[in-house]
């Protein structure tokens, strides 16, 4: 991870911002700033950045009435190439969700130190997905695994296979990928694959608990 | 004047238990005002309602006024009152028609004033008062009565069952005299049962509009909540987690921004809890009040629903499990809930120097004997090891349920 990452700050609070900027690593270059979704999508046009740290709530947000500003960002701005990283003040479920459905690549909650977002930045920048404790368990909950459902075959969208949810579980308990992959004795790579596929589940699967679950609980 | 200054003086002295105040009590004859002031004055509650009786309309008048800007006695229950108002309104109004209603049909019908006897004056007089009792009964039992515990909505729809049937009969007397002439006067007297009748269903309406109100108060409540939860979901949270942000995970500031960032969530979000909360609030609250304590920072995620309760064996074994992981380990504390509707499963997990079993203190031991004991008296199971890649300790509890249910 030696090459530095171009990023762009979308956030409504500029001390946020300026925080955020000041707290990150050397290797994440901050190329845009943008306050709402209008200047946010016309600043990820321009810089076309590697990585788009995104507020889940900004002002500005059209089209679908409850859609929080992030949401109306990521869709705005496709066809892209830059991948999205949602940051969350430790959210509603609903909320994190549908960012995430949206194309988010994972979401962050905003207390997490520069070296936390740092990591998570290049890990998206990587094509990973980052996934949260809680958002791994707000998974296994709305995919079914704590009820014994599981996939019979890989790719089913709207459950998990055994391996997905046993990484998802080690994630809920706070371990890292690498913990994760030295558990299981898998790799890393594998470890990674595994959570990316069950990002795309969360993104592609209709399963109506999805929406369900998301609205009746907060994820944080 | 001296005499005076010594009485004030004592009872600066010995401070004299402070007068009631002035308010209605729940637990009344008819609306609590007698009672109410008979208690204030530290009188007995006969003497109060002996003077207002003796007092005439004077005292009528005066207990109309407390009944009207007494309040109740503090208090949530509804009040009850032990004199049926609504009956005793209901049978006068009754006993009243009977010297009135046989005046209909048979001319030569007994009254109690004999055929004739009653002018027409005076017969307007009763069935007028006839129709105000009839209708205040049914008054007193819809706006009253019905939200009395002792009488309830059955009631209510009994008193006006038996006002409608009075106030039908003596409808139908007078529709007979109107049909055999009687001008202006009997046409009057026709429709007074007609405005009787309006008037107990009006309370109807009343009652709605008052649901009504009721629920746009509500609402109002509940968006201004939702909106000052939005403005502080906006800057103060905001600013509390960019406090921890800046600060570092484990220093002071970002405890204090942490725990009160929890608080305000809780409040904004939560609403009231139950006493006995499930697992995962429980164990939240309590990781809120451990990171408040310890250099620490507790994770808590919780996946399914458990029968599990916060007074139950588990909850005590993992909050042993937190406490001992916040006391020796510090940091970061990941604490995983799972549960299901035959098991809940609790992992606690964090990254401190490890634990050597043999090395480990007495005291620890004690507390590990605890968790471990707990568990497994109840049948469950809870194992300690080393984290992943040797770093820190991981308690795994587990209770299955047969059956699905267990205490």
């Amino acid at each position: 991870m030696g090459d530095t990452v171009r990023v762009v700050i979308v956030d409504d609070h500029s001390i946020f911002r300026s925080g955020l900027r000041a707290d990150l690593d050397p290797s994440v270059d901050v190329v845009g700033e943008a306050a709402d979704v209008a200047s946010a999508i016309a600043v990820i046009a321009e810089t076309a950045p590697d990585v788009v740290l995104l507020d889940v709530h900004l002002p500005g947000a059209t089209g679908v009435a409850d859609a929080t500003g992030g949401e109306t960002v990521i869709r705005g701005s496709a066809p892209t190439a830059s991948r999205f990283l949602a940051l969350s003040v430790s959210d509603a479920a609903e909320d994190v969700v549908r960012v995430i459905r949206a194309g988010a690549r994972g979401y962050i909650t905003k207390g997490s130190s520069g070296v936390e977002v740092s990591s998570a930045v290049h890990a998206v920048a990587g094509g990973d997905a980052v996934f949260s404790p809680r958002l791994a368990g707000f998974v296994l909950d709305a995919f079914g695994a704590v009820a014994g459902e599981t996939a019979v075959v890989d790719d089913e969208l709207d459950r998990l296979s055994t391996r997905e949810q046993e990484v998802m579980r080690l994630i809920a308990r706070g371990y890292a990928y690498k913990e994760v992959a030295s558990e299981l004795f898998i790799s890393i790579k594998t470890v990674e694959t595994h959570v990316s596929s069950v990002l795309r589940k969360l993104q592609l699967s209709s399963r109506h608990e999805l929406t369900v679950w998301a609205s009746e609980r907060r994820l944080l | 004047m001296g005499g005076m200054t010594t009485a004030v003086r004592a009872a600066a002295a010995i401070a004299p238990p402070p007068r009631p105040s002035l308010v209605r009590a729940r637990e009344c004859l008819v609306t609590g005002a007698a009672a109410g002031l008979a208690r204030h004055l530290d009188v007995p509650a006969w003497l109060v309602r002996t003077v207002l009786v003796l007092l005439g309309p004077v005292g009528a008048l005066f207990y109309v006024w407390l009944w009207a800007f007494v309040p109740w006695e503090s208090g949530v229950a509804a009040p009850s009152r032990r004199v049926p108002v609504a009956w005793i309104l209901t049978s006068a109004a009754f006993l009243l028609s009977l010297t009135y209603v046989p005046l209909y049909g048979d001319p030569y019908a007994w009254t109690l004033w004999g055929y004739g006897g009653m002018s027409s004056a005076r017969a307007m007089v009763v069935l007028v008062v006839t129709v105000f009792m009839a209708a205040g009964a049914g008054l007193w039992a819809a706006l009253v009565d019905r939200a009395d515990p002792g009488r309830g909505v059955r009631h209510a729809f009994l008193v006006r069952l038996a006002v409608f049937a009075l106030l039908a009969l003596l409808l139908y007397g007078e529709l007979t005299r109107l049909a055999s002439g009687g001008g202006t006067v009997q046409l009057v007297r026709t429709s007074l049962p007609l405005v009787g009748a309006a008037v107990v269903l009006s309370s109807t309406l009343i009652l709605r509009f008052r649901e009504l109100s009721g629920e746009r108060v509500r609402r109002i409540k509940e968006e201004q909540r939702a909106e000052m939860a939005a403005h502080l979901h906006d800057s103060v949270l905001q600013t509390l987690a960019l406090i921890q942000n800046r600060a570092g995970a484990s220093s002071e500031a970002a405890r204090l921004a942490r725990a009160q960032e929890r608080e305000l969530r809780s409040w904004l979000y939560d609403g009231d809890a139950p006493a006995d909360s499930d697992l995962p609030t429980d164990l939240r609250d309590y990781a809120g009040g451990l990171e408040l304590d310890y250099p620490v920072r507790i994770d808590v995620v919780s996946a399914g629903e458990s029968t599990e309760r916060a007074s139950g064996e588990v909850a005590a074994a993992a909050r042993e499990a937190m406490l001992n992981a916040a006391r020796h380990a510090g940091g970061e504390i990941s604490v995983y809930i799972e549960g299901s509707a035959t098991s809940v499963d609790v992992y606690v997990r964090d990254r401190g120097g490890g634990f050597d079993p043999d090395a480990v203190p007495a005291d620890r031991l004690g507390v590990r004997e605890s968790i471990v004991g707990r568990l497994r008296r109840i049948g469950g199971s809870a194992t300690i090891r080393p984290g992943a890649g040797g770093s820190g300790t991981e308690v795994h509890l587990r209770l299955t349920q047969p059956g699905g249910r267990h205490g």
